[in-house]
């Protein structure tokens, strides 16, 4: 048995009384060694990751609550041709991180798509630049398309296989509550089946309202971006022999926010058009043929026709036809040739025959919406002030969304969390082979040195990226434009941006920099395009100035 | 070669100095020096400084805040025990093979089997440390709410005090627990030598707890200009990261006066194991001291002993173990970790 010295006899009521406390608010209390509050993706994969490590898998006993079925999402299953409208793009550092704790053979392979180049381009001046893996090093991929449910799917059967982690869904966290008592006060769990659940660790895994962060006391920053983002799942004809197959995300920046087109399969992709409220309650509420429509519209007509259908929508414009018709009318007044590649609704396009000159730089032609995908969600920046709770808060610690939400035009969102979990399962790790305590703020230090500034920067350049292309005025669509356009010259800086961005699995961020840094220095050689460039700079500031002639002095 | 005597011989005042200090001596020394409390000088041994003990007793509700005033130990820790864990499984390989390193590796408990012992335990941030790591661990400490605060802290935690007598808390000193016949794999004393009055006769103390092939280790500051500028002006008086009070330079120990002490110091044959079972070779030759033979820059061989600094790393936030080459260009000028090994045959 153990034998402590016990503390002089004056206390010895107290203690006493101490211990009765402790006992009563501990009652029933199962004490685990982790207790993470949130069956997502994020949540799941942290057990995973645990359970992959043979001293943790031996050491640790750690406790997933999830409140909804997991059971559905373990069987999970779905018709070859239907995929589910949740997808995230998995890029090459995570998918590394799945593989080396064993869970990317569990995810199912054909239903995941990879994307082999990325069109982007400007919806008000279309300036555009093209992604294409080919340039980087060592991979030709540069991330995977899959569905969130056959990640989760994985994990679950993983994490079923192990039995040192026990998953707990369909139950509620009704509180957390820390335990009373002298030093050793641990979070109380108090699930909705009446068990409670004492944890040396409490993970909030648990998403953006996330209950473990408000527990921990841990404010947070951000704002409502005023924007929400549509999902559907959209059917198409396959390319064409003469083009090149689905593997090429499309995303258009405009104002109102971006539009993506995500492949998922030769026939089959996921749509994510972020756009004002008003707008995408009409888009949601749409009758169906409209919604098709539209985004083919969005992706070819100029920015002011568009502007011109918003407002028929929403005048209460609602069947098909009617909006048909004033798509054919918008084509034919900015003069889209019924032949090219930027007609939708006048398109006379056959599926099978030669396509025109630029078909590769626009997605196919929408078909029809898979039922039941339309959905949409409301986007918001938030960063936690701390990944790691402190004082009344200890012993806790966020990942995922709990500790951050990002816009999903760059698709780092699961991405971040997954870099989280994996930094943070190290950083437990290590704290087990020195013997410490995985709860206290020493040990979980390291993680959150390691991620806060990583997210910060991904965050914040996502949400400057979205600043920029969300404005109208001209000095701005100029900046970027030419910006976008030197950029796209320039193979080394987006092999550069690329890795930054996650699609090399080996080489770490450094190395990213320093392919830039060199094609600086080539730059710095290269006359024709420096030439270039500043010819580009001066056309620029010659019509720049025209325009702001024009407008101080009138027409010339 | 560097007297360490003649540091004790700065504090006996009563200049009956000499290697030969009996215990009644350095009782009377001692209480002429403190003015104050007699209680703890009379009742433990005499390196135990009452002062000292005062000062540290006050703060003990503040060891287990991990951003208050023990912050930076509370960093330090984990540096100390990725230490002893090297030690270990350098050690294991030199006596067993790779092999049974490479499986003492893949464990989590490097120290399973093993019986530790923390001198100056504190708060018991170490002793919970190695307890975890599997050792059957004792922490003593001179201050009695440490030891309070000390249990009450692993009795909260089931993994500390459930299995059965992992870790225990006793209030004694290095002195005291000689007198008793139990040994110990490895002795820890972090933090503790730069505290004490004698250290000589604390080294002594601890090196008889050690069982022949055990581990020593100890962390301490070294006495330089740097770890005065370090510890004391910045550490106490400018940026106040610790209490004013908490070190005094005179009593800082150089790396190279630990060396000393253990090329002379030779256990006496008296303990554990018993010489005469290995066919003696000569019964009466005393067995050799802890350290044989130095390098040119007075270090140690690697087998024997080892001195490595830790630097704290203000930005980060982190201390950082700096490697071996870089002990004899000055990474010891300030914080330090010492370990010696216990010859088998003595």
């Amino acid at each position: 048995m153990a034998f402590f010295a016990k503390p002089r006899s004056s206390a010895r009521l107290g203690c006493r009384r101490r211990l009765f406390l402790r006992s009563f608010s501990s009652e029933h209390a199962r004490d685990n060694d982790i207790v993470i509050v949130g069956g997502g993706p994020a949540g799941l994969a942290l057990a995973a990751a645990l359970a992959a490590n043979p001293i943790a898998k031996n050491s640790l006993k750690i406790t997933l609550i999830e409140g909804g079925d997991l059971s559905k999402i373990q069987d999970w299953g779905m018709p070859p041709n239907a995929y589910s409208n949740r997808v995230s793009s998995i890029t090459h550092t995570s998918q590394h991180f799945l593989n080396r704790i064993g869970i990317w053979d569990y995810v199912e392979h054909a239903r995941t798509n990879p994307i082999h180049q990325m069109q982007v381009w400007d919806g008000v001046s279309g300036a555009r630049i093209n992604f294409d893996a080919s340039v980087i090093p060592e991979s030709s991929e540069m991330a995977r398309m899959t569905e969130n449910l056959n990640l989760q799917r994985a994990l679950l059967r993983k994490l079923s296989d192990t039995p040192s982690v026990q998953v707990i869904h369909s139950v509620k966290v009704e509180s957390i509550q820390r335990e009373t008592g002298d030093h050793n006060d641990w979070p109380l769990v108090h699930l909705s089946n009446g068990v409670t659940l004492r944890a040396r660790l409490l993970v909030g895994a648990d998403g953006f309202n996330s209950p473990v962060r408000s527990f921990a006391g841990i404010s947070s920053y951000g704002w409502s971006y005023d924007t929400q983002a549509v999902v559907a799942t959209l059917n198409h004809a396959p390319r064409g022999p003469f083009q090149v197959p689905n593997n090429t995300a499309y995303q258009r920046f405009l104002p109102t926010g971006p539009i993506a087109f995500l492949p998922l399969s030769p026939c089959t992709s996921s749509l994510v058009w972020s756009t004002k409220p008003h707008l995408a309650a009409a888009l949601n509420k749409s009758s169906p043929g409209v919604l098709e429509q539209l985004i083919n519209a969005a992706f070819r007509l100029p920015e002011p026709s568009l502007q011109y259908i918003y407002r028929r929508l929403l005048e209460g414009a609602k069947s098909s036809e009617e909006i048909n018709e004033e798509i054919v009318f918008r084509e034919r007044s900015d003069g889209i040739s019924s032949h090219s590649a930027y007609a939708s609704a006048t398109s006379m396009l056959s599926d099978g025959g030669i396509p025109p000159d630029d078909a590769d730089a626009l997605p196919p032609l929408v078909t029809s919406i898979q039922q039941g995908t339309i959905a949409s969600f409301p986007l918001r920046y938030n960063h936690a002030e701390s990944y790691i709770g402190e004082g009344a808060g200890s012993r806790t610690v966020l990942v995922g969304d709990a500790a951050h939400t990002v816009h999903p035009l760059a698709g780092q969102g699961l991405n971040l969390g997954l870099g989280d979990v994996d930094a943070l399962s190290r950083c437990i790790i290590q704290a087990l082979r020195h013997g410490g305590d995985i709860g206290s703020y020493t040990a979980l230090i390291p993680y959150a040195r390691e991620r806060y500034f990583e997210n910060h920067k991904v965050m914040s350049t996502v949400d400057k990226l979205h600043k920029v292309y969300s404005s109208t005025a001209q000095p701005v669509v100029w900046a970027r434009s030419v910006g976008l356009e030197v950029i796209n010259e320039l193979d080394s800086v987006k092999a550069a941006l690329m890795m930054n961005a996650g699609a090399s699995s080996r080489l770490q961020n450094a190395s990213g920099w320093d392919l830039f840094a060199k094609s600086i220095e080539s730059l710095a050689g290269a006359a024709s395009t420096s030439k270039m460039v500043s010819g580009m700079i001066g056309a620029g500031i010659q019509e720049l100035a025209k325009n702001a002639g024009q407008r101080i002095f009138g027409r010339p | 070669m560097i007297d360490v005597y003649a540091h004790i011989r700065v504090r006996v005042t009563n200049g009956i100095g000499g290697p030969a200090l009996c215990r009644t001596r350095q009782l009377a020394a001692s209480c002429r020096q403190e003015s104050d409390s007699r209680i703890s000088a009379a009742a433990t041994s005499s390196t135990v400084n009452a002062t000292e003990i005062a000062h540290f007793s006050r703060l003990s509700s503040l060891w287990w805040n991990e951003q208050g005033e023990f912050s930076l130990l509370h960093r330090m820790n984990p540096v100390r025990v990725r230490y002893i864990r090297e030690k270990i499984l350098e050690a294991t390989c030199e006596d067993q093979g790779e092999d049974a390193r490479r499986e003492l590796e893949s464990k989590c408990a490097v120290l399973t089997g093993m019986d530790v012992l923390d001198v100056g335990c504190g708060g018991g941030l170490l002793s919970e440390s190695l307890a975890r790591l599997g050792a059957r661990t004792i922490g003593i400490d001179a201050s009695e709410s440490n030891i309070g605060i000390a249990s009450t802290h692993a009795s909260g935690d089931p993994q500390l005090s459930s299995s059965g007598n992992s870790l225990e808390y006793r209030h004694t000193s290095a002195e005291q627990l000689v007198k008793e016949p139990k040994r110990f794999d490895v002795v820890c004393s972090m933090e503790v030598i730069e505290h004490v009055d004698n250290p000589v006769a604390f080294l002594s103390a601890c090196a008889q707890l050690v069982k022949p092939g055990g581990h020593l280790f100890l962390s301490t500051i070294a006495r330089t200009p740097l770890s005065y500028f370090i510890t004391i002006l910045a550490g106490e008086y400018v940026l106040r990261k610790v209490a004013v009070g908490t070190h005094t330079y005179s009593k800082f120990v150089n790396p190279s006066e630990l060396i000393s002490f253990f090329q002379t110091y030779r256990s006496s044959p008296s303990s554990s194991s018993n010489p005469t079972d290995f066919g003696h070779i000569g019964s009466d030759v005393s067995p050799r001291p802890w350290i044989t033979r130095t390098y040119a820059h007075g270090l140690p061989t690697r087998l024997e002993a080892d001195v490595r600094g830790i630097v704290y790393i203000p930005w980060s936030g982190e201390w950082k173990l700096m490697p071996r080459s870089s002990t004899p260009w000055g990474a010891v000028e300030c914080n330090y970790l010492f370990w010696v090994r216990r010859p088998l045959d003595s």
